[in-house]
């Protein structure tokens, strides 16, 4: 995010709080703090750590983006220009985030790879680069592969509830067509890669959490169109459950395949697991509370949030929030500080689980670098000041 | 005369073009891989021909033992003769398995999501014809005949025969999103019963769930055969957006897409089954190349049936591949004498009364008997392939398989 719309994002939730005179001035400078403070610090993280790896993942290798299948897609989505398909949306992410490292899942990967390092007895240590073996970096860019492709099946839409404005029948069909074409082809990229690595607990283990992905799309969180929805019924559980399955699963088996692949002991494997999982929670829940200190940020499914969630939990499910405009929703959940600094702590005890996890590791650039980046998700102490 | 065979057989237009060789060399080729497998080659070309011989003579016996007693085959090594006396219907050799698949393809896709599982399950509701298990299971039961003159089925056989339903299941699922299909197996397709959306993601759990599978099955290699499958399925469904403008690399690529959509499946899950018995590579081979051959004579009659057909035989809406704009075999073949088609080719039959005129210009020309023909020879390879294993009643029915390719009407 670049820095002018952060400015712009704080001069306007300055006015908006000062003009519900409902949250301190306090209040207001320790969430610019924290706008600031989040943005320089994850990245200084993750570009340091990119370092650490050797270089960066590539987020699709060369070999598939050159491939006829991509260029053709490529070709076919520049007759959907003009609507509102969310393919068009996905790969225009590819384009804009493909410089700024996002792809940290695989950085991740590559990070704890190279955390563990290699085995004591192993004859192959020349093989690695900069620590990190080629079935690793392979592995990396699968996970990247596989989340891609989620995000691109997950944007097709269904065509009985079409709104005019979005694009025509015969456009958003065609829209459909190339995105499960894509994603298929994501797909069926990531599992012949995962075929090549030679080992059927890591194909075992990558495919779990794809089907993990898939279930995240049918629990009582999602509608049917994919929109996040909330039921009165919803506890802070669901949303742990629902973020485990869209997320976490997927970095955490592609942590523990990353150690599976050098044969590392169960312990360590399972603890690679363990803060593949607990990063992805305090990453989730940072990104869920964004809302509510920077309104501009994408307020996508801000409804089955977890300060709404928890929210909703505390407060017996007496308010119906689903009712609510955002605008109410987010002043309600501002006002709520009980909720807030409940996730704040939950975020950082999700943290603190992660740092605990790393302990087996012995120390190393890498081990610190996940530590840097845990930090940086978890940086709410400055705000408390 | 060993070592002259060996090097006969080293010269790269033998060994990489096994299949369009005379009889003879196939015949050659066979023994020598086989007889070295078994540590006999050293004995020599002759008496391996012997042996064959016996082999042979020997399994005719145990067949007649066991369920047909026409007495004058046990002396007969011709398999014309043979196959002309089998009326056994295929599937009955593997009714207790194929009735067990759409259960442990359930068991397969538990979730503790109710939603997600019946959507998942929709497909799976026993109604489809399990072509693909049915062919897989005679083919591994064949191969471990001819190895071990046991008829048998190892569960991790079986497990492919059901990963391969799975797949193609899955592929159906997201194919009926791609083709906009308002029907399937007589019922409402997928997407029109949960929406475009939940069937694509739907899809994709189901191939989760058969990777999963596959993976217990902790073979390596046959994880790389089966996953070959799944990206020939997605290149294939390329290939079919695209067409080529001259005649010739027009045919070659509606066989090629049709290798890639329909026979790499049948090919891998065979080679698959055949890895999993233990069968050297050139028998892996000869199960990879039935396969193909009897996927692409059962595509191309599944083209065929898109224009004879009508629909309530079909379980779906004919003339459905020219209504998206596809040139299958009896087209492209029609082509050939008319070459008017061509344009409409090119244009994917898009313009009013493009869809009709096509049928109208097949049924003129030969298109629907070349493309029958074409299937036909494809069937007779397949059978060409197998006629070196020894006999039993599992390769019976795999060639009863290849003639009842050609005659299905739906």
């Amino acid at each position: 995010m670049s820095s002018p719309r952060i400015r712009q994002a704080f001069y306007r939730i300055t006015r908006n709080l000062c003009d519900n005179k409902t949250i301190s001035f306090n209040a207001v400078r320790k969430l610019s703090f924290f706008d600031r403070s989040k943005t320089s610090d994850w990245k200084q993280a993750v570009s340091e750590a990119e370092k650490i790896v050797g270089y960066p993942t590539s987020f699709m290798s060369l070999r598939c983006l050159l491939s006829d299948e991509l260029a053709n897609v490529a070709i076919q989505l520049r007759k959907l220009v003009g609507t509102k398909h969310p393919i068009l949306k996905t790969a225009k992410g590819f384009l804009d985030n493909g410089k700024h490292s996002l792809q940290t899942r695989g950085l991740i990967v590559l990070l704890i790879a190279k955390a563990a390092g290699a085995r004591e007895d192993s004859f192959d240590k020349h093989e690695m680069v900069s620590g990190i073996y080629p079935d690793q970096r392979k592995l990396a860019e699968i996970t990247e592969m596989i989340h891609t492709a989620n995000l691109v099946h997950k944007g097709v839409v269904n065509l009985d509830n079409l709104q005019e404005t979005n694009g025509s029948l015969n456009d958003m069909e065609f829209g459909n067509k190339i995105a499960v074409l894509s994603g298929d082809f994501l797909l069926t990229s990531a599992s012949t890669g995962l075929a090549e690595l030679n080992n059927t607990y890591v194909v075992e283990m990558i495919s779990q959490s794809i089907a993990d992905m898939m279930t995240a799309e049918f629990t009582p969180l999602r509608d049917l169109h994919g929109n996040a929805i909330l039921k009165k019924t919803a506890a802070f559980t669901d949303w742990e459950r629902q973020t485990f399955l869209q997320a976490g699963s997927l970095l955490s088996n592609s942590c523990k395949a990353a150690l599976e692949l050098v044969g590392h002991e169960d312990e360590l494997k399972q603890a690679a697991a363990d803060f593949g999982k607990n990063l992805a929670y305090a990453r989730q829940m940072h990104e869920d509370l964004l809302p509510f200190i920077s309104p501009t940020v994408d307020i996508n499914g801000i409804i089955s949030s977890s300060p709404v969630i928890k929210h909703t939990e505390i407060y017996n499910n007496e308010e119906d929030v689903s009712s609510m405009s955002i605008d109410e929703l987010i002043s309600t959940i501002q006002n709520d500080t009980e909720t807030l600094d409940w996730c704040i702590w939950k975020c950082a005890e999700y943290g603190q689980n992660a740092v605990d996890n790393l302990k087996l590791f012995e120390s190393s650039d890498a081990k610190n670098a996940l530590n840097r980046i845990v930090q940086a998700t978890t940086n709410f102490k400055q705000t408390k000041s | 005369m060993a070592s002259v065979l060996k090097n006969f057989c080293r010269r790269p237009q033998i060994s990489n073009d096994f299949m369009y060789q005379s009889s003879w060399h196939r015949r050659l080729l066979f023994l020598i891989a086989d007889g070295s497998k078994n540590k006999k080659f050293k004995h020599g070309f002759i008496r391996e021909i012997c042996r064959q011989n016996r082999k042979s003579l020997c399994a005719g016996k145990v067949n007649s033992n066991v369920k047909f007693k026409p007495p004058q085959r046990c002396l007969s090594t011709n398999v014309e003769v043979t196959t002309e006396k089998k009326t056994l219907d295929p599937y009955s050799l593997v009714e207790d398995e194929i009735s067990r698949i759409p259960k442990l393809i359930k068991q397969e896709l538990v979730t503790l999501n109710p939603e997600l599982q019946s959507t998942a399950e929709y497909y799976f509701d026993g109604q489809g014809k399990f072509f693909r298990p049915m062919l897989v299971m005679l083919v591994a039961k064949a191969l471990n005949f001819h190895l071990t003159n046991e008829d048998r089925l190892l569960p991790s056989q079986q497990k492919i025969a059901m990963i391969a339903e799975m797949i193609h299941t899955a592929s159906l699922m997201h194919d009926d999103v791609i083709d906009a299909a308002d029907t399937r197996r007589g019922k409402p397709s997928i997407n029109q019963v949960w929406g475009q959306r939940k069937s694509i993601i739907a899809g994709d759990f189901v191939m989760a769930m058969a990777s999963i599978s596959l993976a217990k099955i902790r073979d390596e290699t046959v994880v790389s055969v089966v996953a070959q499958i799944t990206e020939d399925l997605v290149k294939g469904e390329f290939m079919q957006m695209g067409s080529k403008e001259n005649q010739d690399e027009r045919f070659a690529h509606y066989i090629n897409k049709s290798y890639k959509k329909t026979a790499s499946l049948l090919a891998n899950s065979c080679k698959a089954v055949a890895i999993l018995g233990n069968c050297g590579d050139s028998i892996a081979d000869i199960a990879y190349e039935y396969g193909k051959n009897i996927g692409i004579s059962f595509q191309l009659i599944d083209d065929l049936l898109d224009f004879t057909s009508c629909d309530d035989v079909m379980g779906k809406p004919t003339a459905a591949d020219l209504k998206l704009g596809l040139a299958t075999a009896p087209v492209l073949f029609a082509a050939r004498k008319y070459p008017q088609l061509n344009a409409l080719i090119m244009r994917r039959f898009s313009q009013d009364g493009d869809v009709q005129l096509a049928r109208e210009y097949v049924a003129k020309s030969n298109g629907v008997t070349e493309t029958r023909e074409l299937a036909q020879k494809h069937s007779d390879e397949a059978v060409e392939q197998i006629k070196y294993l020894n006999k039993s009643d599992s390769l019976k029915a795999l060639e009863t398989v290849a003639k009842l390719v050609l005659s299905r009407n739906k």
